[in-house]
């Protein structure tokens, strides 16, 4: 066997919070072989991406490696002098991490960019560091480099922009690249290209690679061997296919059985179904006109969406004297007609701007159709005349992100009682009773009206979001990624709350997602959104199995597949 | 870019327009220039007379519009005190707070600067803390105690410093500076540095935030990843990042000490523009007060226009959107 080019051994990465200390890595041990492409996977708090830090010597104060051994070809890299450490990274290890349009500095040329990272080990001249980097850029395909190296990184679409951080931690022929959830962020045929070029890379320079992430199928498609980490500690770690088909540990087996993908549609997903959740209160008596379920409910007929700048006195005259081009309009959503029936769970999918939110926020009454109407049973979602605004109760939504979309100086109660109210669904001296009911349908504790949303988990605020739509007692719940922030095992608990209070309250949803596994589970019609317009639509078992459109056919070959068991 | 500057412009001389309107009629409510100006024991006659030599007799509107026309001409009146045109007087003394105003606000950003970016950089050193205890102080010491106390200090006590004027002076392109020679260069740091204070302490706060913030960014960390030094990360990616609101203070504080530096320089005798409008104010002399606060307006909106630019310069973002 041949000496491993990395051996971590009983790792302890601890962050002191307070009087006591928050063991983020704890007692981790593994080795790497040159060239080896390890997959480290696990929840948010794991401790994996700590992992990478402690490897690389980029660990935040106040936290510190208390104990263990990271070797480098058999040289201890703990305790080394952060000058030491300094010559190693970027040289012999280095890193790419999640968010490309966080890591490259914005007001600098990705040219200057790579040459700061050129002349942090060597004496190069400008003639030549800008040579290397057109020729880092190509080895990442990036097309026409000699042009490119020029531009800065708010030029580049994301999938460039991680291409760029990869060329940067390729530049000095590193033997390990630690790579820390380098996808999360992207489109799902861009998550493809960067997987599919990275592994060519790998194997052309034969470079060792760690990568983490919280994506089993991910993981599956790049890596040798896979290390599954829980609360800072490896619960099992071995060859990619065999610790995916015929996972030992419990822990590995319930991250499996919460994935959408592996179950069949529309069950409820093994993880999180532990959870006894109480009934939802009565529904208002005023509701009695619903069609019946299966009939067209929500229809969007020929929307509109088109966003452009309103020019000024100058920039007019300008324009018409022909100085200069009016400003370009976002087509936002291209003509969209589809009809969602009562009852129904649609999904709309799409990659980044493919107008799927904008549709959904038009279909919620949160956004002004240029043209086109939206109507609720026949009857307008919103008002006509200069400024429309939202008549209807019926339609709400939940968004994605759970820390941005709750008011965070607001009692979880008030949240939730804020919207009732105001309609008069219920009294002032009801409310506090109705809350409760509403919270503990969502699976939480009633007594959690009197705290902040500071004080919950992701998948808490999720809940109370939840909590919040259904509280104004909808018919249709506009979903726009709900899960899409959450972990694996809490994406889980979402899907099935969704699925069961769907069927409790004969809700109708739009599901918006980009994640098709997803989408695939909870959906019973599915329209494929691209360029603001919807390329195809149709059952949720048709479009999957039988996709017509080349785009449709596209994604679905995109998506990162896990191995089955023979 | 040009239909920008153009705009702007076009903004500058409605807000011009505007200021010398309401210049003009403050000050015609302040008082009559005619009772400081002559002595009271005159006659009717020569007071009718100076009254009609200057145009006082006539209606306010008739007075504003006549003095716009001129204006136009390039020609702002003549002083009632000094009995010499405005724009004269104004351009004689703006040299000497042009040269006060630039040391003091370049000392404060080319020192405060990189102390405040060094305190950002390590936040928890006992330096670090002092320094930030200084600027606080900074902050709260009214100017005029700590301009007298500079005084006692450097020229009472121990003398070595002038207490106050200009000194010597150099005449470069027509106009006298003092920082040229040694005696002016003697005269210009005490006033330097207490008009610096206050600029100082908040080139400090700003750059400590900044860089505070960005050390645990991810383009701090991505960049230590490729092994840059940690000078470069400060000198290359950090003060690049948090450039925009240090031009932006810089601007306005620069706007400001120019049209106000009025405490310091009525400390040290400087002859500047400061003490002209005091002295203008005391004394009714109406032409030089409306000159000078239309001069304040056209300032600020130049200061405004070129930090606009400047950050077009900075970030490459903004240049998209204007171009």
């Amino acid at each position: 066997m041949t000496t491993p080019l990395l051996e971590v051994s009983d790792l302890r990465t601890w962050f002191p919070s307070g009087k006591s200390e928050v063991k983020a890595v704890d007692g981790v041990s593994f080795s790497l072989a040159p060239g080896e492409v390890l997959g480290l996977v696990g929840e948010s708090g794991s401790g994996k991406s700590i992992t990478g830090f402690s490897i690389i010597g980029l660990i935040d104060e106040p936290g510190r490696i208390v104990e263990g051994s990271i070797k480098l070809e058999g040289r201890e890299l703990i305790g080394l002098s952060p000058h030491e450490l300094r010559a190693i990274r970027g040289k012999t290890i280095s890193m790419v991490f999640q968010d490309p349009m966080m890591t490259l500095n914005p007001v600098l040329s990705i040219g200057t960019q790579i040459k700061l990272a050129l002349e942090a080990h060597e004496t190069i001249s400008s003639a030549d560091a800008r040579e290397r980097a057109i020729k880092a850029l190509a080895q990442v395909r990036i097309a026409e480099p000699e042009r490119k190296v020029d531009f800065f990184p708010h030029q580049f679409s994301g999938g460039m922009r991680q291409r760029v951080a990869i060329a940067i931690a390729l530049l000095h022929r590193p033997k390990l690249i630690i790579c820390d959830e380098p996808t999360t962020a992207l489109d799902v045929s861009i998550q493809a290209e960067i997987l599919a070029e990275m592994k060519d890379l790998v194997a052309e320079l034969g470079t060792a690679l760690i990568w983490i992430s919280h994506d089993l199928a991910t993981v599956s498609s790049i890596a040798d061997r896979v290390a599954v980490m829980r609360f800072g500690k490896v619960v099992e770690i071995g060859p990619a296919l065999g610790v995916l088909t015929k996972p030992q540990h419990d822990y590995t087996k319930a991250l499996l059985d919460a994935l959408p993908s592996r179950a069949k549609p529309g069950e409820l997903l093994l993880r999180g179904s532990g959870i006894a959740d109480a009934a939802p209160p009565p529904r208002k008596a005023a509701t009695s006109d619903l069609p019946p379920l299966g009939s067209p409910y929500l229809v969007i007929d020929a929307a509109v969406k088109r966003f452009e700048k309103p020019a000024g006195l100058f920039r007019n005259l300008a324009i018409r004297s022909g100085i200069a081009q009016p400003r370009p309009v976002v087509q936002a959503v291209d003509g969209v007609s589809i009809t969602l029936k009562r009852g129904e769970v649609l999904g709309l999918v799409g990659e980044s701007g493919s107008g799927k939110s904008t549709l959904g926020r038009m279909a919620a009454g949160i956004t002004v159709p240029t043209s086109g109407t939206i109507r609720l049973a026949g009857k307008p979602v919103m008002s006509g005349g200069r400024s429309p605004h939202k008549v209807t109760t019926r339609v709400q939504t939940i968004f994605q992100d759970p820390f941005a979309s709750l008011n965070s100086r607001m009692r979880v109660g008030d949240i939730v009682a804020e919207g009732p109210l105001a309609h008069k669904l219920v009294s002032r001296a009801e409310s506090a009773e109705y809350v409760a009911r509403w919270l503990s349908a969502v699976g939480l504790d009633p007594s959690f009206a009197n705290r902040f949303p500071h004080q919950f988990s992701g998948g808490q605020r999720q809940r109370i979001a939840i909590a919040r739509a259904l509280a104004m007692q909808p018919d249709v719940i506009v979903c726009d990624e709900p899960v899409a922030s959450l972990d694996v095992s809490i994406q889980a608990q979402i899907i099935n709350l969704l699925i069961r209070l769907r069927s409790e309250l004969d809700l109708s949803l739009i599901f918006i997602s980009h994640d098709l596994s997803v989408v695939r589970h909870l959906c019973d019609r599915v329209a494929i959104m691209y360029q603001g317009r919807i390329v195809e639509e149709g059952g949720a078992a048709t479009i999957y199995d039988n996709p017509q459109h080349d785009y449709t056919k596209r994604l679905l070959a995109a998506v990162p597949v896990l191995p089955t068991a023979a | 870019m040009l239909g920008f500057i153009l705009q702007r412009l076009w903004q500058a001389a409605i807000v011009v327009l505007a200021m010398s309107a309401l210049v003009f009629c403050g000050v015609y409510a302040v008082g009559n220039p005619i009772d400081v100006l002559i002595s009271p024991d005159a006659t009717q006659d020569i007071r009718a007379a100076v009254i009609a030599q200057y145009g006082l007799d006539l209606p306010l509107w008739q007075q504003y519009f006549g003095f716009l026309g001129r204006v136009f001409d390039g020609d702002f009146g003549r002083s009632f005190v000094y009995n010499m045109p405005v724009s004269e007087l104004i351009l004689s003394r703006l040299p000497a707070t042009l040269e006060l105003t630039l040391a003091a606000v370049l000392f404060a950003s080319l020192v405060g600067i990189p102390i405040g970016m060094y305190a950002g950089y390590r936040p928890n050193s006992p330096v670090s803390r002092a320094i930030m205890a200084l600027s606080i102080l900074g902050f709260s010491v009214p100017t005029f105690w700590f301009g007298l106390m500079l005084i006692m200090l450097f020229a009472v006590q121990c003398g070595c410093m002038p207490a106050g004027g200009r000194g010597d002076t150099v005449s470069l392109f027509g106009v006298d500076f003092s920082f040229l020679t040694t005696d002016g260069l003697s005269h210009i740091i005490l006033p330097a540095l207490n008009l610096a204070l206050f600029k100082f302490s908040l080139m400090i706060r700003l750059a400590r935030a900044g860089t505070r913030e960005l050390m645990l960014s991810d383009t701090v960390k991505f960049a230590r990843a490729a092994g840059i030094s940690e000078f470069t990360i400060l000198s290359r990616h950090v003060l690049r990042l948090i450039s925009i609101p240090l031009v932006t203070v810089f601007g306005l504080e620069l706007g400001s000490t120019l049209a106000f530096a009025v405490v310091t320089e009525t400390i040290f005798s400087w002859p500047g523009l400061g003490k002209l409008i005091i002295d203008s104010i005391t004394s009714l002399d109406r032409p030089v007060m409306v000159a000078y606060l239309m001069l304040v307006a056209m300032l600020f909106i130049v200061i405004n226009l070129v930090v606009d630019l400047t950050y077009a310069l900075l970030d490459p973002r903004l240049r998209k959107g204007r171009a």
